[in-house]
This record gives structure tokens, C-alpha cells and sequence, in this order.
């Protein structure tokens, strides 16, 4: 096949994060944890809004009035020379913006970017935190999240009445445009010609066209969002103020918060859907590109600390394994290719940071901290087998059963639904043991195109393992039903989230447009609608946030103690992403590290209960003050007058919970425990 | 791992009828008593030492039937973690005392020979009882009848102990373990004047015990003494349960952590792994492979001198990792066939 030029958006898959502040940064270009060329700084930093990759300091991260600024997310377009066969990782692709010329000779004129989001969260299905997927297997579903509004999950009542739906917005780049995704202004798509088509007849559903009236603790529930393009064309994507709002009951009382994952009667503003753009060339000539998708949620509070299993990691070990992603790597019938070389700078110096990078937002004992330190110190002239990593001994392993063993096998948090304990992914594994039979490569290893790079690090830099239901994605990014899997021969490339194709021109303002949408394990493999991700995620997002700090392993496990452990003994459910115990950069003397704090402290913090420490006992309050947490950052990039802070160190920075000096409930080393049950104090 | 728990306390009962009687007008050899008068901070000193030496013997005897089981997520292995951790609590608290009395421990390589189990003298005991544990073997091995049996004879217990020891001129003149506490609760209250708290003092536990009042010695004399007395009820309550056999361990020794069966004692929890219907697969050792034994022996000679820097007074950084490390070798050793060396 002769080559063609071919056009990719990148990140496949990106991520905007609230803010309750009207100015923004953008998302992170480099993944957490990774350091960089500098040979000082760690990735995962935001960037500066309107710059290339000026990274933030801690003085970027909040506006003139204390709000948290929201982080915005960047798509940009890619070309490839493309000859039948895509292959990963190609280490090719060139950006192109407005004015590019192509080998061609075609010159870029305009890129006409469109982006429809939705929240379906209230009109999906419950998250099922002992089950996960499998709520979802032998063609079962989860119960209905607001069962009492009645109805199926595509029934147009309930869609009407629960699923939030801005409809799409498109934008000319060359025009300087940018749109709302509000209820004033009318949804608009491209037309894959290069021209923007109004539907002013789609159904744009919020949820005070069918409330009255709504409890509004931080504001109404009247956006998702906005985007515009920068000076080059590239697409931003800036999210809502993550807001939730609450119906009343029939005694005009709010509804009561009763739990963490499926409120009845609440909305929130997080949102997700596909992205697609459109290139008009000065020729008259239009080209449209394999899209992306953006997901808008929680923010980054400790954005350089890299999860030992992240996001990246879990769709990676899923292309490995399952979508031919290297065939060098992993085979369909021979499985991993025991001869592969893993480079270790790459494959296996991720992990090590990782572990030794979670001292920073977790309560660990000094024998960790020591532990951890030394891992990290293992670089690519050692032997393994003069390493503390000598045989995996302290690796839990994902091919055996070993999720209820807790110490001394690592990861030691919390596991995903109906086990214990976290296991590095198998492809992971894979990696650390061939490295551990000394069969990996040294050097700068593999090359990655910058479109690729921007994927991984997109992804690095979010939860992964832990799907309960998580922070960014949840388990469906494990399934191979939502991706492109013809990737190879389309040129779609990999890790592509397939769009359900849209007809707007079918829009009717009284039906609703979307429906229920794509669930896995059903074989449903038409593509996503908007809204078909976070679907999956907590309602509102904030107490789940707010509740997933420490659990006992039988919160996984069905209520019963399956761990080598005691039943109260508290391990943490997302310590990179969600921090527990932090360092105060303000407390911080001569780089003299103090006492750790609870990252979520302060009036309405104190636990009678060490299972609920770090969190907001009443979970209304976590709806009001989750902007006010502060972000765990480099000490390199925190700027407070008239202080230096060490690199090495990751420290709290523009926390309001509360004032430097002010008391609040001591972190106990690890190992805690819970107070007894009730059925154990008799 | 909770389905298996209730079988864990299924050994307590099989455990009645079992263990040593002490006997205190049989055969046993000769040895050379002290009275009250002639034990001095000396003999309490190399008493002592012989208790850090006797702790940390079971250390690479236990961690290599351990490792050598291939599930680490079998019953097996998890009790003997449970018991390999509490005897580096166990020579944590030995430490202590020792530097509470003046005496910063050393760190010899233990020798594993033969049938030689320090302080194990069973010719003055009811061989009924110790014939169910034959054959047994002290040397260096996998999971095997030979060696369970030898774990629950280090651990047997000796319900006769409790009362006042007898002090001896030689370590090595003690029938049992239990009797060698004994005489070592005994000697130290007899020499208080030498006790002084705080003194290089080590806690990497008390997060796992949170019903232990303290783990270190922090104070002089006779409240010293108490804190003393307190750690050796810890080591022996923990190894071979209270003085009445059917006594699980005391609520405030028990691990509140990362045990799966707190409640019982180091003997019924080999008990429990002897009793089993059968034995864990294991690696097998015996290939060739020196450059895995000599790693060992570098990280076991590397662990010991970290030990005596930090019983010394020292904060090795390297510390933890070293002694991981020497879990890593041991497994690794296994796994490739080789069985492991420590000197």
C-alpha cells in the first residue's frame, strides 16, 4: 500500500480537571514521577496557561481571590506518514497547527475542532464497590442509580430528568472562536467539510429544566464546561467549576448524602465525551483526524506523584495483552515473549520512583521509607540479585493468588473490587521479573513519538488498579470494547476510545439525543457516547473523593476480613492520587521535614474513628471545601516568600483547610487500626 | 485466608497433653549453680548475650523453611512470617535489655549442625512427648517433617517455668529455653543497680502492638526492672503461650497488624503446620549455584554488622533494606535451586 498522510489528535485520552476559579493552567505534557531532561525536575507539573510548557509554580495554582485554579486540557494534531500498518511505538509524528505545510504542499488554514460532553452519571447504573465489572457479567447490570424516578436506563423519562447533555460545540481555530457548554448557547457541530452546523433543536438537558428547585451549596449546576483553540489551533478544553447540586425532598429539605458512590437526587458537573477536528487546507481540500476523548474530573493534588499502577499503566498491560499492541511483547497464543528485554529506564525505573514517591502523601513507618529509598536507588548498572528487589520477594504477583496478602508484598494499598490488596498490572510483572533474570536493556531504549509521549503521560498521570470505582476512568479502560481495535490497518493508532457516530441533524429538542449508552461486558462495541465514561464514576464525585482516604481491606472484600492481616488494620485507597498525610511546606524549616498532616484537616475533620480520619465527617462539607485542599508539589517549584525548598522534597502547598499553627488530628504511624466493631466490642 | 483461621485454633486443642515437664530430679547433666551471692553483672551480661544469640539463630532457619514454600499464600507461610516477625521482635527486646545493662549485643553467624538447637536439652524430659517430634534436624533447609518438627521443639512449651530459675555459670547448661529466661528474669532483678533505661534503646514494633505499654527499657531500677520483666513475658508468652496450656497468647502481646492468627502462640502455630494434612510444596535445593549463596552470605555478614550498629547505639540507614535483602536472597536461592548458606 503506498503511504498516505494520516492525522491523530493527542492525547488520545486527556484529562481536565475542576477549578472554582475562572482563570486556569493546563494539563500536564510530562508524566508523573518521570524525571526530567533538567536531570531536577519530576513530570507531572501543569503548565502555565498560554505558554508552550512553562511548568507552574505554587503561586500559579490558586487566582488573586484563593480559588483554585481549573486545569485545562490540550489537545494537539499530529500527522504520520501512514503505510498500511501502524505499529507501536511508531517514535514518529509531526504537530500540525494553523499555517503547517505538508510534504504535500497542502498548508493548514483552519481546524475545525468539535466536542460534545454529557454527565450520565445520574441516570446510569450504581457502582458496585465489592463487584466492579463484574456487576456487569452473565448479561446482569447493577441496580439503576435513582430507582425511583421510573423507567430503563434508555427510557427518555429518565434521560430527561437525570442525564445532564450540552450537546456538542465546534469551534473554527482560524476564527478564534471558542463556546460554552451551557444552556444559552446553541449547540453546533462540524460537518467534516470544514464548515460548523448550528442544531438549535438539540435537547440540551441540565438539571434545572426539570427541578424547580435545587439545593445549591456552591452555586448552580448551569455548565460543563468551555473550549476555545490557542494562537497555533490547538483545542483547549476548559472544565466546569465541578460543582454538585441536590434536589429537595417532600419536606423541602435537601436529600441527605448517605453514602459515597451512588447519591440519590444529585447531579454533579463532571462530563466526558468525544473529540474530533476537522483540517481545511488552503487548497479547498478538508482531511478529518482520528479523535480523542476528554474526561473532566477531580483535580490534581499531587499531580508529580506517580501511582505504582496508573491509569497508563492498566491500558497499556490491556494492548499488550489483548489488542496486539507489540507483538515482540506478548503474543496471542504464545503470551509473553520470555527473550523481550524490558528497557530498564523506561519499564522498570517507573516502578521503583513510584514506591519511593508515595512517602509523600501516605503515612508510612521508617522501615518503608528506608525500604523504598533503597529500591529507588536501584539503577540500570546493578545486579538484580544484589538488589532488595532480588527474586520480586516483596512483589505481590498478579498470575498468583496473592490479593489477600498483605505485608511485606507490595503494592501494600487497597486492591480493586473483591480483593485486598493492589497488584502491579501483568505486564508490569512481566517486566520486574525479566529484569530480575537480568534480561533488560539499558540506555535511552524505545522511541516514542511526541503525539505517543503525550498519551502516556496524559494517563500516567491518573489512578489506576484501584477501580472503585477511581478518580479519572474506572475499570472500563480495561475493556477492549471501547477502543478502536482495528488500530493497526485504519491508522487510528492505539489507545483510541471509538466515538459512537452522532447524526445531529436528528437532534429533537423534546427526545433526548443521547441514551443510555455503552456498558461493558454486554458486547456492545459500536463506540462511546458523551457521558459514556464518567458514567462509571461516583455521584457526586466529591464524597467519594472524600471518602476514599484509609479503608480496612474488608471494605473490598463483602464485609469479611479476607487479608494475612488484622480486620482494623487501615491501608490507603488511592495514596498518589488522593492524599492522606502530607507534608506542610510552610512548617517546613531548613528542609527539615515536620510531622505529617492529614492532607483533609481541620474544623469538621476530627475522627472518633481512625477509618475516617483525613476526611470530611459530614460529606455536604466535602462538596463545599474540596477546592480548599491543598497540592502536593516539588519543593523546587514552591515560591513562598523568602523560602528555598530542597527538590527531593514533595511538599503541601495553598492548603486553606487550615492555618499554619493551628492543631489538628495527629497521623498515626502505620500500621493503624480502626476502632472495633460494633459486634467485636460485644 | 479467614476460611483457614478456625483451623489455626483446631491446634490448640490438639496441643493438650503436649510438652515438656521440667523435671527437676532426673538425669539431667550437671552444671555449675550459682547462688545469689555469686552471680554477678558478668554472668548476667553473657546470659544476656546468649539470649540475643538464641533469637537470632531461629531467624535463617525459620525465613528458609519459609521461603523455600512455594505459595506464599498457603497457611505454612503466612504462620511462619507471623513467627519470623515476631523473632526479630523477639532480638529486638533482647537488645534491649541487654544495652539497659550495659551490654551492646554482638552478632556472630549462627552455626546450624546437626541436631544442635541452642539450649535444647531434652535428657532430663518425658521422651514420650519428645519422640513425637523425631526426627528433627537443626540444620539449614526447606519445609520439611525434620524441620517443623525441630520448629515446634524450639518453641515447645515448658509449663513448669514461671517459678524462680535456677542461675547456671554456663549458658549452655540450661535444659530449655524457658528455664534460660527463667534464670535470666531472675539474674537481671538481682541486678538492678545496673539497670539503666534509655540506654540505645530500638522500637520498630510498637505501631504492630498497640497493646504493649513499651517495648524499650526507659527507666532505672526497679521500674526498669518491670519494663524488663515485661519483654521477657513478651518473648516467651509469644513463643510458647502463657504457663497454662491452654492460654492463648496475652491480648497485649498479640499482634495487632499483619498476623493471621495473633492469638497463638510460635509452638501452636507450628503445631498447626505439623498437623496439617500435608506439608506445602517446596523448592528444592541442592543445585549448584554459588554466586546466589555467596550473595547471601555477603547480605547475612552485611545484616549482621548493621544489627550491631544499630544495637550499638548506631541508625544504620542501610539497615531495613539489608535486611530485606537477605529475604530476597534467601527466596532467590529457592528459586533457583540452590539452598541457602549464611556463612
Amino acid at each position: 500500500m503506498p503511504s498516505k498522510t494520516i492525522f491523530r489528535v493527542h492525547p488520545t485520552l486527556n484529562v481536565a480537571r475542576f477549578g472554582t476559579s475562572d482563570d486556569y493552567i493546563l494539563a500536564p505534557e510530562t508524566a508523573a514521577g518521570a524525571r526530567e531532561a533538567d536531570g531536577v525536575t519530576i513530570g507531572g507539573l501543569p503548565i502555565k496557561a498560554g505558554t508552550e510548557n512553562e511548568l507552574v509554580t505554587s503561586s500559579d495554582l490558586r487566582d488573586a481571590g484563593g480559588h483554585l485554579k481549573k486545569q485545562a486540557a490540550r489537545f494537539r494534531l499530529f500527522w504520520y506518514d501512514f503505510d498500511g500498518t501502524a505499529r507501536y511505538p511508531g517514535g514518529d509524528g509531526s504537530e500540525v497547527v494553523i499555517g503547517t505545510k505538508l510534504p504535500d504542499g497542502r498548508k493548514v488554514v483552519d481546524l475545525v475542532w468539535t466536542v460534545h460532553l454529557a454527565n450520565k452519571k445520574a441516570a446510569a447504573y450504581n457502582v458496585v464497590n465489592n463487584l466492579g465489572i463484574k456487576a456487569y457479567a452473565d448479561g446482569q447490570v447493577p441496580q439503576r442509580r435513582n430507582p425511583e424516578v421510573h423507567g430503563e436506563v434508555d427510557s427518555p423519562s429518565r434521560l430527561n430528568q437525570l442525564m445532564i447533555d450540552a450537546g456538542p460545540r465546534a469551534i473554527s481555530a482560524a476564527s478564534g472562536q471558542s463556546a460554552k457548554f451551557d444552556n444559552a448557547t446553541t449547540p453546533s457541530a462540524g460537518n467534516g467539510q470544514g464548515a460548523i452546523e448550528s442544531f438549535p433543536d438539540y435537547p440540551v438537558r441540565f438539571p434545572a429544566d426539570v427541578n424547580d428547585t435545587l439545593f445549591e451549596p456552591t452555586g448552580p449546576l448551569d455548565t460543563l464546561g468551555e473550549i476555545w483553540t490557542d494562537d497555533k489551533g490547538r483545542l483547549i478544553v476548559l472544565p466546569s467549576i465541578g460543582n454538585a447540586v441536590g434536589q429537595y425532598d417532600e419536606y423541602d429539605v435537601p436529600i441527605q448524602i448517605t453514602g459515597d458512590l451512588n447519591n440519590v437526587g444529585w447531579y454533579d458537573a463532571a462530563s466526558d465525551g468525544p473529540v474530533s477536528v476537522t483540517l481545511q487546507f488552503d487548497d479547498g481540500t478538508t482531511e478529518t483526524a482520528f479523535g480523542a476523548w476528554v474526561n473532566c474530573c477531580d483535580p490534581g493534588y499531587a499531580p508529580q506523584i506517580r501511582n505504582v499502577v496508573s491509569t497508563w499503566d492498566d491500558v497499556y498491560d490491556t494492548w499488550v495483552r489483548e489488542l496486539g499492541l507489540q507483538p515482540d511483547l506478548f503474543g496471542p497464543k504464545s503470551g509473553y515473549n520470555p527473550d523481550y528485554e524490558p528497557v530498564f529506564d523506561q519499564d522498570i525505573k517507573p516502578i521503583f520512583g513510584a514506591a519511593a514517591q508515595q512517602r509523600w502523601t501516605a503515612n508510612l513507618p521508617e522501615m518503608a521509607l528506608r525500604s523504598h529509598t533503597a529500591v529507588d536507588a536501584i539503577d540500570e548498572t546493578h545486579e538484580p540479585n544484589k538488589t532488595i528487589m532480588a527474586g520480586l520477594n516483596f512483589i505481590r504477583n498478579p498470575n498468583a493468588d496473592e490479593t489477600n496478602i498483605g505485608t511485606p508484598l507490595m503494592p501494600l494499598s487497597l486492591g480493586e473490587a473483591g480483593t485486598s490488596f493492589l497488584t502491579v498490572s501483568k505486564t508490569q510483572y512481566f517486566m520486574l521479573a525479566q529484569w530480575s533474570r537480568n534480561k533488560f536493556q539499558t540506555g535511552p531504549g524505545r522511541v516514542f513519538g511526541p503525539g505517543e509521549q503525550l498519551d502516556i503521560a496524559a494517563l500516567t498521570n491518573c489512578l489506576g488498579g484501584r477501580y472503585v470505582p477511581g478518580i479519572e476512568f474506572s475499570y472500563i479502560v480495561r475493556s477492549v470494547d471501547i477502543y478502536i481495535q482495528d488500530w493497526q490497518t485504519t491508522g487510528a493508532g492505539p489507545f483510541r476510545v471509538k466515538h459512537k457516530p452522532l447524526d445531529y441533524s436528528k437532534a429533537d429538542e423534546d427526545t433526548p439525543f443521547l441514551t443510555g449508552g455503552w456498558i461493558p461486558l454486554h458486547g456492545m462495541t459500536d463506540g462511546l457516547e458523551p457521558g459514556d465514561l464518567s458514567k462509571f464514576m461516583a455521584i457526586p464525585w466529591q464524597t467519594d473523593y472524600n471518602s476514599c482516604s484509609i479503608h480496612q481491606t474488608l471494605i473490598n472484600t463483602n464485609g469479611v476480613n479476607e487479608s494475612n492481616g488484622a480486620a482494623s488494620t487501615l491501608y490507603w485507597s488511592w495514596p498518589s492520587q488522593r492524599p492522606d498525610a502530607v507534608y506542610v511546606a510552610e512548617e517546613v524549616v531548613n528542609n527539615v521535614l515536620p510531622a505529617q498532616r492529614w492532607s483533609i484537616r481541620g474544623p469538621g475533620t476530627y475522627a472518633v474513628n481512625p477509618a475516617s480520619a483525613a476526611t470530611f465527617q459530614n460529606p455536604l462539607q466535602s462538596i463545599e471545601q474540596w477546592d480548599r485542599i491543598g497540592i502536593v508539589m516539588q519543593g523546587s517549584n514552591i515560591d513562598i516568600e523568602d523560602r528555598s525548598f530542597s527538590p527531593k522534597l514533595f511538599l503541601e502547598v495553598q492548603g486553606q483547610l487550615t492555618a499554619p499553627g493551628d492543631a489538628s488530628d495527629p497521623v498515626a504511624q502505620w500500621p493503624f487500626n480502626a476502632n472495633p466493631s460494633k459486634k467485636e466490642r460485644g | 485466608m479467614n476460611r483457614h483461621r478456625n483451623s489455626f485454633h483446631k491446634a490448640r486443642q490438639r496441643r493438650k497433653g503436649l510438652g515438656r515437664r521440667q523435671a527437676a530430679s532426673t538425669g539431667k547433666p550437671s552444671s555449675t549453680k550459682l547462688t545469689a551471692d555469686q552471680w554477678d553483672i558478668a554472668h548476667l551480661r553473657s546470659h544476656l548475650q546468649a539470649a540475643v544469640d538464641l533469637e537470632f539463630w531461629t531467624l535463617p532457619f525459620y525465613l528458609s523453611a519459609m521461603y523455600s514454600i512455594k505459595d506464599r499464600s498457603s497457611d505454612a507461610y503466612q504462620l511462619i512470617r507471623t513467627v519470623v516477625n515476631q523473632e526479630m521482635l523477639h532480638l529486638q527486646s533482647a537488645s534491649n535489655i541487654a544495652n539497659a545493662y550495659g551490654l551492646s549485643p554482638t552478632f556472630a553467624a549462627p552455626k546450624y549442625e546437626g541436631t544442635n538447637i541452642p539450649h535444647l536439652d531434652f535428657s532430663g524430659d518425658d521422651l514420650d512427648e519428645i519422640d513425637k517430634f523425631k526426627p528433627y534436624t537443626a540444620t539449614i533447609g526447606a519445609l520439611d517433617l525434620e524441620h517443623v518438627n525441630a520448629m515446634c521443639l524450639i518453641e515447645i512449651p515448658e509449663y513448669l517455668t514461671g517459678e524462680t530459675g535456677d542461675l547456671n555459670e554456663n549458658v549452655t547448661e540450661y535444659g530449655s529455653i524457658g528455664a534460660f529466661y527463667d534464670a535470666l528474669r531472675y539474674g537481671a532483678s538481682l541486678l538492678t543497680d545496673h539497670l539503666h533505661g534509655g540506654v540505645k534503646q530500638v522500637d520498630f514494633f510498637s505501631a504492630y502492638y498497640r497493646g504493649m505499654p513499651s517495648l524499650k527499657v526507659i527507666d532505672d531500677g526497679a521500674d526498669g526492672f518491670d519494663q524488663v520483666s515485661l519483654l521477657i513475658d513478651l518473648i516467651t508468652d509469644q513463643g510458647e503461650g502463657a504457663t497454662k496450656e491452654d492460654e492463648t497468647v496475652l491480648p497485649a502481646f498479640q499482634n495487632t497488624a499483619d498476623d493471621v492468627a495473633p492469638e497463638l502462640d510460635h509452638f501452636d502455630k507450628f503445631l498447626a503446620i505439623k498437623d496439617a494434612k500435608e506439608l506445602p510444596e517446596t523448592f528444592k535445593g541442592g543445585g549448584s549455584g554459588d554466586q546466589l549463596q555467596q550473595i547471601l552470605v555477603s547480605e547475612f555478614t552485611d545484616l549482621r554488622a548493621a544489627l550491631e550498629h544499630l544495637f550499638g547505639g548506631g541508625n544504620p540507614q542501610q539497615f531495613f533494606p539489608v535486611m530485606a535483602s537477605v529475604g530476597g536472597a534467601i527466596r532467590n536461592c529457592w528459586e533457583n535451586g540452590v539452598s541457602p548458606r549464611f556463612s
